[in-house]
């Protein structure tokens, strides 16, 4: 079972020596577990990039990693993702649980659950993160359904996608 | 004995070959594609000049050029304007009819052919800025403007423009042994690299300062050797310079108000610098253990009100670089501190805006004292006087000075991500004045040579500046994603940096994991760090191949790595290994009822035997049947769906807790590429079977690695992990 695995494929990191070009990408690893009943997300972002939107949108200060990291700041990634992030799953809308956060180096994974999903035939995708802040932010979905794997990627021209299995 | 275990050897191998024979009707051949095959046609066939050891050969040749300069920085224009003495050294055995010299600034010019070659699409919307620029505003006059190109008497040189090139067609050819000696006037307008990008250029502050970070601000020789003729492949913006090692002799004209750092010993510190600045140079020059302000925030704060309209000359003088830069503005603090290399002294420096402190004070200057140390004791001793690092908002190394990101907020406060991610660069771009200043590979071909070997650098180096940096790449499981991802959007290593998808992984992540599991898992430390010094001694100085490289490391190690250069190098095979089947047997003397003798058991009549049955219990537990003398015996299969061929890491975890580790080598898949079977027996019962617990293979999918499976994965893990 191949499923366990976060593709990072397009999350290309700044290249030193060129001058600092800047990547706007985004990996959305959907997973289907069937005997769980549950769709499992795992999205992981650019740190610096999440804490501007959060920031300008919220008016705060996240400081993340720091000592002085704003305390339950769960709610503001929670909030924001309902915001941004929507899936309907064989034509329904589901709402997902927001399960935590964690911290690796300069991206911040977010860790999403769909409960009672008994079969996966199709999964319609909304995906805006960052993207009105960041005009090039670009999307990436992978979706792992037991044996059959697709992904499609997001953009702000198109932020939504049809999946059917 | 030894006779009937021959005798039976053979008419197993008959048989076998026999029975293949039978099997198929008609046989297809194949040529050799065992994974452990050696790399010979691949490689270059080695020559006089890059020999079979890796090393340079006795013929080896190089050719050198000096460079005399008069530069002029128009600080109301932004205008650089120039003009150069090269004196060209034909030290190949070749005489050449033309020289070919690098215009890397045309590539910045309005018929540059770099934007023609990228794709575009129109987008939804963007800012009124973004828009006037794209698509109504003239685009930016940049590149050279060739004022006139002459011999040494003054007259007329024939030139030939291609893009980024400049052909210089001989009057008579250049014999081997010959100089020649020519002369160029230019100048060129500079570009904004905060707005519009740049491997140099300058940053505007509002209250019309500007700090410059100039490079490939002159016509610089191509390299000429006999791996590629002329390297004069164009510039297109990313993949990087193959220069020649020559003496510069630079005057630097800025206005008076100006402070500048660049390559080279500054020959007039008593014209440039003030009485004060050169009693606090003298001081730094003698402090080992901290930097030493020789520019405070106060004297600049003060200084960059002051938009002099005089001016004032630099004097330098570098000896055997491959290029030169400077960088230069009003703005500028500056701090030294001496690093003991081996008993002599090199000078750390950084030059920085009040906008970069105090992160640049705090960190710049130790951060280059500690690159030099820990590259010189894993290479060869930084052989240069001295090594800068400057606040100029990008990520590019030229000798002795670089130019680096990183800016505290406002108030002077940043974060660890800012610390950690501004020290990284400045080990990195500090890094590059041994790979590729010094070990002078060609990065217009083969960016790896330089980024990778750099980047694997860079990680000993921040583990020596702080044991806790936060590493980001060059890890094994770190490439997991970028390797696992979609083929057809990964090149191999081995590829020219301008085609490759993923520069970043392709590059520099890759490379620096493969040589840290070179040095960590397959060679081990002391292998691996005296070829790899070995190498870099070598070709100190000199312009090596990738061949050199792969051929050094075994040469100087008595390993055979050509399977890991196929593999790592030359692919976009995945590491992936995992357990297919365990069997556990337990030892007996008395004859099982279903005994059939193998071709192993049989020995003379009268030899005691030992008989082992399996054990068909469920798990790895035994059950009743074996008897306190049986040792645990186990069978196991291990499956490797990954292309790459990697040593086989496997952790047994016994009964009472306690754990063993058993390391195949690699050459264990020689002759079966999909699976081996392999027995491993003990004193105590296994109760857990783990491929590569520590991660050091960058397996690509670790669902296989246990036995029992282990069925938790990233989500499982930290969902738990929340609830516990």
């Amino acid at each position: 079972m191949k499923s366990k695995k976060i593709y990072l494929l397009l999350l290309i990191i700044p290249l030193l020596s060129f001058s600092m070009h800047k990547y706007y990408i985004s990996l959305t690893e959907i997973n289907f577990v069937k005997e769980k009943k549950s769709v499992q997300i795992i999205m992981n972002v650019f740190m610096d990039d999440i804490e501007v939107a959060l920031n300008k949108a919220n008016n705060i200060d996240l400081q993340l990693t720091t000592k002085k990291e704003l305390p339950n700041n769960d709610v503001y990634f929670s909030n924001y993702l309902k915001n941004n992030f929507s899936l309907k799953i064989n034509d329904k809308k589901v709402n997902y649980t927001y399960i935590g956060k964690e911290y690796e180096g300069d991206i911040i994974y977010f860790y999403l659950e769909i409960k009672e999903i008994e079969n996966v035939k199709s999964i319609e995708i909304t995906n805006k993160v960052l993207i009105s802040d960041f005009p090039k932010q670009e999307n990436m979905i992978k979706i792992n359904l037991e044996k059959e794997k697709k992904s499609v990627l997001l953009t702000k021209k198109n932020d939504k996608a049809l999946l059917k299995f | 004995m030894k006779k009937i275990i021959l005798l039976v050897f053979s008419l197993f191998f008959v048989a076998s070959t026999f029975y293949a024979q039978e099997k198929k009707e008609t046989l297809q051949g194949h040529t050799n594609q065992n994974k452990f095959r050696q790399l010979k046609d691949v490689l270059a066939t080695p020559n006089s000049q890059h020999t079979a050891s890796g090393a340079p050969g006795k013929k080896y040749t190089q050719q050198k050029v000096d460079y005399v300069m008069d530069i002029t920085l128009d600080d109301s224009k932004q205008r650089i304007s120039g003009s150069e003495k090269i004196t060209y050294h034909n030290n190949s055995e070749d005489t050449l009819q033309y020289l070919w010299l690098q215009l890397d600034q045309n590539m910045r010019a309005s018929d540059s052919k770099t934007p023609d070659i990228q794709s575009s699409k129109i987008p939804n919307g963007v800012t009124k800025d973004r828009y006037d620029k794209t698509y109504v505003d003239a685009p930016f006059d940049g590149g050279f403007k060739i004022m006139s190109v002459t011999n040494a008497n003054g007259d007329n040189l024939s030139h030939t423009i291609n893009q980024t090139m400049m052909r210089i067609n001989l009057p008579k050819p250049l014999a081997s042994g010959e100089t020649f000696v020519f002369n160029i006037k230019w100048w060129y307008n500079i570009n904004n690299h905060r707005t519009d990008g740049g491997r140099s250029g300058f940053e505007h502050f509002p209250d019309g300062n500007n700090n410059y970070v100039i490079a490939q601000f002159f016509p610089r020789l191509c390299v000429y050797d006999n791996v590629e003729g002329w390297q004069n492949d164009q510039f297109w913006g990313r993949s990087e310079f193959a220069l020649e090692f020559g003496d510069y002799t630079v005057n630097i004209t800025t206005p008076a108000d100006h402070m500048l750092g660049a390559t080279g010993v500054l020959m007039n510190e008593s014209d440039v610098l003030t009485k004060e600045q050169q009693n606090r140079l003298a001081q730094a020059r003698k402090t080992f253990d901290k930097p030493v302000l020789i520019v405070s925030q106060k004297d600049a704060e003060k200084i960059e009100k002051g938009f002099s309209k005089k001016t004032k000359t630099w004097k330098f003088f570098a000896e055997n670089v491959r290029d030169y830069a400077f960088a230069t503005s009003r703005k500028f603090i500056w701090d030294g501190m001496a690093v003991d290399i081996n008993g002599r002294t090199v000078m750390a420096y950084s030059y920085y805006s009040k906008e970069a402190n105090p992160l640049y004070g705090d960190h710049s200057t130790r951060a280059v004292a500690q690159t030099l140390k820990t590259y010189s004791r894993y290479t060869f001793d930084y052989p240069y006087h001295k090594a800068i690092s400057v606040d100029g908002q990008m990520g590019m190394e030229y000798p002795q000075i670089c130019f680096n990101p990183g800016r505290p907020n406002p108030d002077g406060t940043y974060s660890d991500r800012t610390k950690y991610r501004m020290i990284k660069v400045v080990i990195h771009e500090v890094g590059h004045n041994f790979f590729p200043m010094i070990v002078n590979s060609d990065e217009r071909q083969w960016t790896w040579m330089d980024e990778g070997l750099n980047s694997y650098m860079e990680m000993l180096a921040e583990l020596d500046y702080d044991k806790d940096f936060p590493i980001t790449r060059g890890y094994p499981k770190n490439i997991v994603n970028y390797m696992s991802g979609d083929q057809s959007r990964i090149a191999p290593i081995m590829s020219k940096g301008d085609n490759v998808y993923s520069f970043g992984n392709n590059a520099y992540g890759k490379p620096a994991t493969a040589l840290w599991i070179l040095r960590e898992t397959i060679m081990g430390k002391e292998l691996f760090d005296h070829a790899f010094k070995t190498y870099a001694k070598r070709w100190k100085f000199k312009h090596p191949t990738p061949a050199d490289f792969f051929r050094s490391m075994e040469d100087a190690s008595a390993m055979d790595l050509d399977w890991f250069w196929r593999g790592w190098f030359y692919t976009t095979d995945v590491t992936d290994i995992g357990i297919k089947d365990v069997k556990k047997y337990y030892s007996t003397t008395t004859k099982p009822a279903d005994y059939k003798p193998g071709f192993r058991s049989r020995g003379s009549s009268n030899d005691k035997m030992v008989y082992f049955q399996e054990d068909t219990t469920e798990g790895l537990s035994f059950g009743a049947n074996k008897k306190e003398d049986s040792k645990y015996h186990y069978e196991i299969t291990y499956n490797k769906p990954g292309g790459l061929v990697m040593p086989i890491i496997v952790e047994f975890t016994y009964k009472d807790g306690t754990k063993e580790r058993k390391t195949y080598p690699a050459q264990i898949w020689r002759y079966n590429d999909q699976e081996v079977t392999k027995v491993f027996s003990s004193d105590k019962e296994v109760t857990k079977i783990t491929l590569d617990p520590d991660l050091e293979t960058a397996d690509i999918d670790t669902s296989n690695n246990s036995f029992p499976k282990e069925e938790t994965g990233k989500f499982d893990k930290f969902k738990s992990n929340i609830k516990g």
